[in-house]
């Protein structure tokens, strides 16, 4: 009796306890959390939640571009290269000109409803974009409607698009260049019933990606979707190779960086968003499933497309004069600016685009000769081919650890940190030092420079432009750092009389096709000084005739061939010569991720995508990622 | 005066507000050197997304500026503006979230911001001016001594840091709450009731912890102030009871000045609390006003200004107008 009391006591103990350990555990929106892919939100909250309508300006950062649509054709992110996804094949150009071309469609892709997707939802789509002209808020309306002149459906599954100028970008502007399209295809047999498409808000769309939504917050804090039971002829099954795929994924946002890294180490979520590398590094020593994409410094991706640079105003005077750019540049102590503002974890560009995997070998490394050898007009030599050596040995100094063997990890090198060099090129165009050591105009006043900067809204570059400034203020520059928010922010970066100097990130180029950022860089764009009307083009404001020319040219050329990769890095040279923008170094995109329910993200030892949930990498990750089974 | 002058008296000093208010409302963020056009505009050239041709910047910018009503003087905006809102109360589109009303966003803010900041304001209100109440008219014990010294050590403390130390305490170290807000969309049940409780009562707490110390103080002052008073000491000497002198005495007399920051901190609850809808997810009107701001989103701006302004002129409005019930020292002539 007592014998089989105590058998039964122990296998009740037994059961209870396997079923605690087995009872699974469930995220805040009620779904199994190791079936649920989570993400933190890019832009933590929206205001427009339930605005799904690709037409109108939508809730861009909610999964609705990864999770939910479809585009013609797609950017490998680790490439760079663009794939079909739902087209059946790469643009089929039609003339000699490159402005007609044949798209093919893929046959057997389904709309989330059970309808095929076929031309009709993209000439539907052309139809609505013409039409929407001036009444959509939606950018790629004007995009589109600006770049296609003519379009016809064929047959079911293929298109004829004309084009208004040649169209080398054809799959880019048409497709992905790095996170999105400005064409977005709508379902034609839902938007064909709606009568006022400006106003519809497609709130539980019919997608045709592998997810639909499933629920979200009414105010904007997160967003969860569901896979689609047919998930596998959706626009972008074909990337998954393993039969499976997440079965929920959650955008959410996890509050202010403090309370963030709590919900971090707590494995609430799964992938950060630009945390700082201080909350990083606290959180991975409370929790070792927090892993970053690169073991050695710096420890994150660098490959975003964009950079943070110095915009000046070289209509207006003094940044008129060649020499007063350069000495901008060779006071500005760039180690010190990394490590003070993002703990030295950056990597360097010279030139004015980013340093990347993709961009290096075709830009960078050809160009190191030139660099090494290019001298100012009073002969000095300002290129530090030796500065990620140097800047390997700072970091060394202070006791930081996981250095990389390659210093070239942090770039190829950078501008020297000159002041006396820069004080003669300020004094060889009559400036001159007052007794405080603050520098004068040549008319005798003091050089007052306003230098432009987000305020919190953009932390890493608000902390960049403060320690720029610093260092300037130590060359005897008196500058005044103004902060400012996003909406002023746009006013100052396109507009003249606004603008004297300013720290920004508007030069983007991902894949070897520079005319993404630099398609207007000519003189037609270039105004005044004290220009009060916005600026329509040429963001540099730089008016180079050799440029104009050059990008010219450069539009009527297929973006793959080496000629125009050449005049790419003749219009660097350009840059270089002029100083035309201080480039200063790639995002630095700190995304850490926490493996305790999933592995298989991109790691710089596999590095099969960009590890960003925002772009169209997320759609390999889902892909890639695997359980862990906890 | 007679009770009709007085009254219109009050209302015609509310009108001007009101007026003057809006009219600064309008010129104020004109004044600013933001525009959500180029705010846009900007994001879209900055993340890298798309390249955007001149021909492409030129028209947006053209057809935003038509859509979103910005063309004209500014004069003659200022007047459609004075129509909509004095005739209509309708603060037209929103510009980031064009076309949807702005009076959308603030009626869906609105019940968080009212549920969580008007709670949190009464119990920190009642609890406080009680505590108060009893550290004042028992000055000399050890308990009134705590008391105040819980006020003193409360009161200066950053919200922000208090709020910090709580979710450390509560939704970290032991995982009472959540560390952000999650509730789930669906009509109203006990279940959903239930989720808005838990998920409100941290932020709840911060705010309550953050605002009772101010009335223990202010009211400790008080009571002890009016506890000397002629009319107490005569209560105390005709035999009346102690709670009845501390209640009908010194605490009616004590609550005068606190009433009327209640109502002016209750029109303030249409400020939203941005710290604590920063800090926990927690949806309101502050983040909403903040989002306006960056945004350059006048109209939004325009709306949830002009809702905070109606509420504090109103709240002021009506203590004006009750306070003679509340105070029988006050009279119109």
């Amino acid at each position: 009796m007592k014998k089989s009391f105590l058998i039964t006591v122990v296998l009740a103990l037994f059961f209870v306890s396997v079923g605690l350990v087995s009872a699974q555990e469930m995220t805040d929106v009620g779904t199994p959390r190791n079936e649920t892919l989570i993400f933190q939100t890019f832009d933590r909250q929206t205001q427009t939640p339930d605005q799904h309508n690709p037409l109108m300006n939508f809730a861009v950062w909610r999964g609705f571009r990864e999770l939910g649509w479809g585009f013609l054709w797609e950017t490998d992110t680790g490439t760079g290269e663009s794939y079909p996804e739902l087209a059946a094949e790469m643009p089929i150009p039609l003339n000699d000109e490159f402005t007609s071309f044949e798209v093919r469609l893929k046959e057997g892709v389904y709309w989330s409803d059970g309808e095929e997707f076929n031309a009709d939802d993209v000439i539907f789509t052309l139809d609505a974009y013409f039409d929407l002209v001036g009444t959509s808020t939606w950018f790629g309306v004007n995009r589109i409607t600006q770049y296609v002149s003519d379009y016809e459906k064929i047959d079911d599954y293929t298109v004829r698009i004309d084009t208004i100028n040649p169209a080398y970008d054809f799959s880019t502007v048409l497709g992905v260049y790095t996170w999105g399209s400005a064409f977005i295809i709508v379902p034609e047999h839902v938007f064909s019933e709606v009568e006022n498409l400006a106003e519809f808000r497609n709130t539980y769309p019919v997608t045709i990606g592998p997810y639909v939504v499933k629920e979200f917050d009414p105010n904007g804090f997160w967003q969860l979707w569901e896979l689609r039971e047919d998930w596998e002829r959706s626009a972008w099954g074909f990337l998954d190779d393993d039969g499976y795929m997440p079965q929920y994924i959650l955008y959410k946002d996890f509050g202010p960086e403090e309370t963030r890294s709590l919900s971090f180490v707590q494995n609430a979520y799964d992938v950060d968003t630009f945390m700082s590398p201080d909350s990083i590094k606290a959180a991975q020593a409370r929790n070792e499933y927090i892993t970053t994409f690169s073991p050695d410094m710096p420890y994150h991706n660098m490959d975003d497309a964009c950079g943070y640079g110095v915009l000046m105003n070289m209509q207006r005077a003094p940044l008129d004069m060649l020499e007063v750019r350069w000495a901008l540049a060779l006071s500005l102590d760039l180690a010190n600016v990394g490590i003070n503002s993002v703990n030295g974890e950056f990597v360097a560009s010279p030139l004015p685009m980013v340093d990347t995997q993709i961009l290096r070998p075709i830009y960078f490394e050809p160009l190191i000769p030139w660099l090494e050898e290019f001298t100012l007009p009073d002969g000095y030599q300002p290129y530090n081919a030796n500065w990620s050596v140097e800047f390997v040995d700072a970091l060394g100094q202070m006791g930081a650890q996981d250095l990389p063997e390659d210093p070239t990890d942090f770039g190829i090198g950078w501008w020297k940190y000159d002041p006396e060099e820069a004080a003669n090129l300020l004094s060889s165009v009559g400036f001159t030092q007052n007794a405080e050591g603050i520098w004068l105009l040549p008319s005798g006043e003091v050089w007052d420079l306003e230098f432009v900067i987000p305020g919190d809204w953009n932390k890493v570059m608000q902390r960049v432009g403060f320690s720029i400034a610093d260092s300037w203020r130590r060359s005897g520059i008196n500058v005044n750092t103004v902060q400012v928010d996003n909406a002023e922010f746009g006013v100052v970066q396109n507009t003249n009389a606004e603008r004297t100097t300013m720290l920004n990130w508007t030069n983007c180029i991902f894949n070897p096709n520079y005319l993404n950022s630099w398609n207007n860089v000519e003189l037609e764009y270039v105004n005044n000084a004290d220009e009060t009307a916005t600026n329509d083009g040429n963001q540099y404001q730089w008016a180079n005739e050799t440029v104009d020319q050059l990008v010219h040219e450069s539009k009527q050329m297929e973006t793959t061939t080496e000629e125009f990769y050449e005049i790419g890095r003749q219009i660097i040279q350009e840059f270089v010569t002029d100083m035309a923008y201080i480039n200063i170094m790639n995002i630095p995109t700190t995304i850490p991720t926490n493996e305790y329910y999933w592995s298989g993200f991109p790691k710089r030892d596999d590095y099969y995508a960009v590890p960003y949930s925002w772009w169209s990498s997320a759609k390999e990750i889902i892909a890639s990622i695997e359980p862990t089974g906890r | 005066m007679g009770l009709i002058q007085y009254i219109s008296s009050r209302v015609g000093a509310y009108l001007i507000v009101l007026f003057v208010g809006i009219t600064i409302t309008f010129f104020l963020p004109r004044l600013m050197p933001s525009d959500p056009i180029e705010g846009y505009i900007a994001q879209m050239q900055n993340q890298a997304g798309q390249s955007m041709n001149p021909e492409t910047i030129r028209e947006l910018r053209a057809s935003l500026r038509k859509l979103y009503g910005l063309e004209g003087t500014l004069i003659e905006q200022y007047v459609d503006y004075l129509e909509r809102i004095i005739l209509r109360f309708d603060f037209g589109p929103s510009l980031a979230s064009y076309p949807r009303p702005v009076s959308e966003f603030i009626f869906n803010s609105l019940p968080w911001t009212l549920g969580l900041l008007g709670t949190s304001l009464v119990i920190s209100w009642v609890i406080g001016n009680l505590i108060g109440l009893v550290a004042g008219f028992y000055h000399n014990s050890r308990w009134a001594t705590f008391l105040e010294t819980l006020g003193v050590i409360l009161y200066p403390i950053p919200y922000y840091i208090l709020a910090l130390v709580l979710i450390l305490l509560f939704a970290y170290i032991w995982p009472i709450f959540p560390l952000s807000t999650t509730i789930m969309p669906g009509d109203f049940s006990w279940e959903k009731i239930n989720s808005i409780i838990y998920n409100s009562f941290l932020p709840a707490l911060t705010l309550v912890l953050a605002g009772f110390g101010w009335n223990i103080l202010g009211m400790k002052a008080l009571s002890f102030a009016n506890k000397e008073e002629g009319y107490v000491t005569f209560a105390r000497l005709k035999g009346t009871p102690s709670r009845t002198i501390m209640f009908g005495y010194v605490f009616r007399n004590s609550i005068l000045p606190q009433i009327t920051a209640l109502a002016l901190s209750i029109g303030g609850i249409f400020n939203g609390a941005l710290l604590t809808e920063i800090l926990f997810s927690y949806p309101g009107l502050g983040l909403l006003m903040r989002t306006a701001i960056g945004s350059g989103d006048f109209n939004l701006l325009y709306g949830t200004i002009i809702m905070s302004i109606v509420s504090v002129a109103t709240a002021a409005l009506i203590i004006d107008l009750i306070y003679p019930l509340l105070d029988p020292r006050i009279r119109y002539r």
